[in-house]
């Protein structure tokens, strides 16, 4: 036992980074930046789930981190994608300037 | 203060940092190297709360595979700096304050909820990979599987949707 971190530390961190990338994904307008920002987001979860994984003694949020590490590499795969093919329409990825589904 | 609280709040203490760094810079490039280096602080910090086969999955998905996706696509478009702000856009500035409001919020409400008393301790014992793969491969074996059929499907549709269009 080399010492102990208290969960409110855990808990404060990926509250700070959650907000940080919640603040990215509203202000920013490129849209790889508005992407970045929730990858952010996610990780700020993960984060709380390893802490409460292993403040409790239990292996299933490692497990659950592992699936949303899995399932965000799927994601980010699709949605870059995405932004390829929108590119390729209409010469911009910014979000302000792409409004396909307004009226 | 205990030596890995010490190492956990400064390796927590720079992911923050480099995460803000990405919010504030106008170029997308180096947005991206910031994240990465926000996500290797985020690893330490898994190897402080005894997730060291997490934090070698977050370095290498992440970081080494997932960001780099991002780089790719950020040179095949060739996305320049965001020009500077000209509409101000005040909803989007007023929902970030609200953010950080509410943050401040929980954070009051943690401090006096916990009071930093639940330790999560970092020990070899449950530091072990070992029954990790176990719980993966038994309890958790349909899940597993279930990713690998997402994983091709991702495949196939990030194949179909960046392909360019046949001009019939």
């Amino acid at each position: 036992m080399i010492g102990s971190i208290p969960l409110g530390d855990v808990l404060l961190a990926s509250g700070a980074l959650f907000t940080i990338g919640l603040a990215g994904a509203l202000l920013r307008r490129s849209a790889i930046s508005i992407f970045l920002s929730i990858e952010v987001m996610m990780n700020a979860a993960n984060l709380a789930l390893i802490g409460y994984g292993a403040a409790l003694g239990t292996r299933e949020g490692q497990i659950i981190v592992f699936f949303i590490i899995a399932i965000a590499a799927a994601e980010a795969s699709v949605g870059l994608a995405i932004f390829v093919a929108l590119f390729r329409h209409k010469e911009t990825i910014d979000v302000n300037k792409i409004n396909l589904l307004k009226w | 203060m205990t030596m890995s609280r010490l190492v956990f709040d400064a390796a927590a203490a720079m992911a923050i940092l480099f995460a803000a760094l990405m919010v504030v810079h106008p170029h997308p490039v180096k947005s991206v190297l910031a994240v990465v280096v926000s996500f290797f602080g985020l690893a330490v910090c898994y190897v402080m709360l005894s997730a060291p086969f997490i934090a070698a999955i977050q370095v290498i998905v992440y970081a080494g595979a997932i960001l780099v996706l991002f780089l790719f696509v950020l040179m095949l478009l060739n996305v320049g700096q965001e020009a500077p702000e000209r509409d101000p856009r005040p909803i989007q500035r007023w929902l970030s304050a609200a953010a950080l409001v509410v943050f401040a919020a929980l954070l009051l409400a943690l401090l006096r909820a916990h009071g930093g008393s639940a330790p999560a301790a970092l020990d070899p014992v449950s530091a072990d990979v070992a029954p990790l793969a176990r719980l993966l491969f038994s309890r958790y074996l349909l899940p597993f599987e279930a990713l690998s059929i997402l994983l091709l499907a991702a495949l196939v549709g990030a194949f179909v949707l960046a392909q360019r269009e046949k001009s019939s």
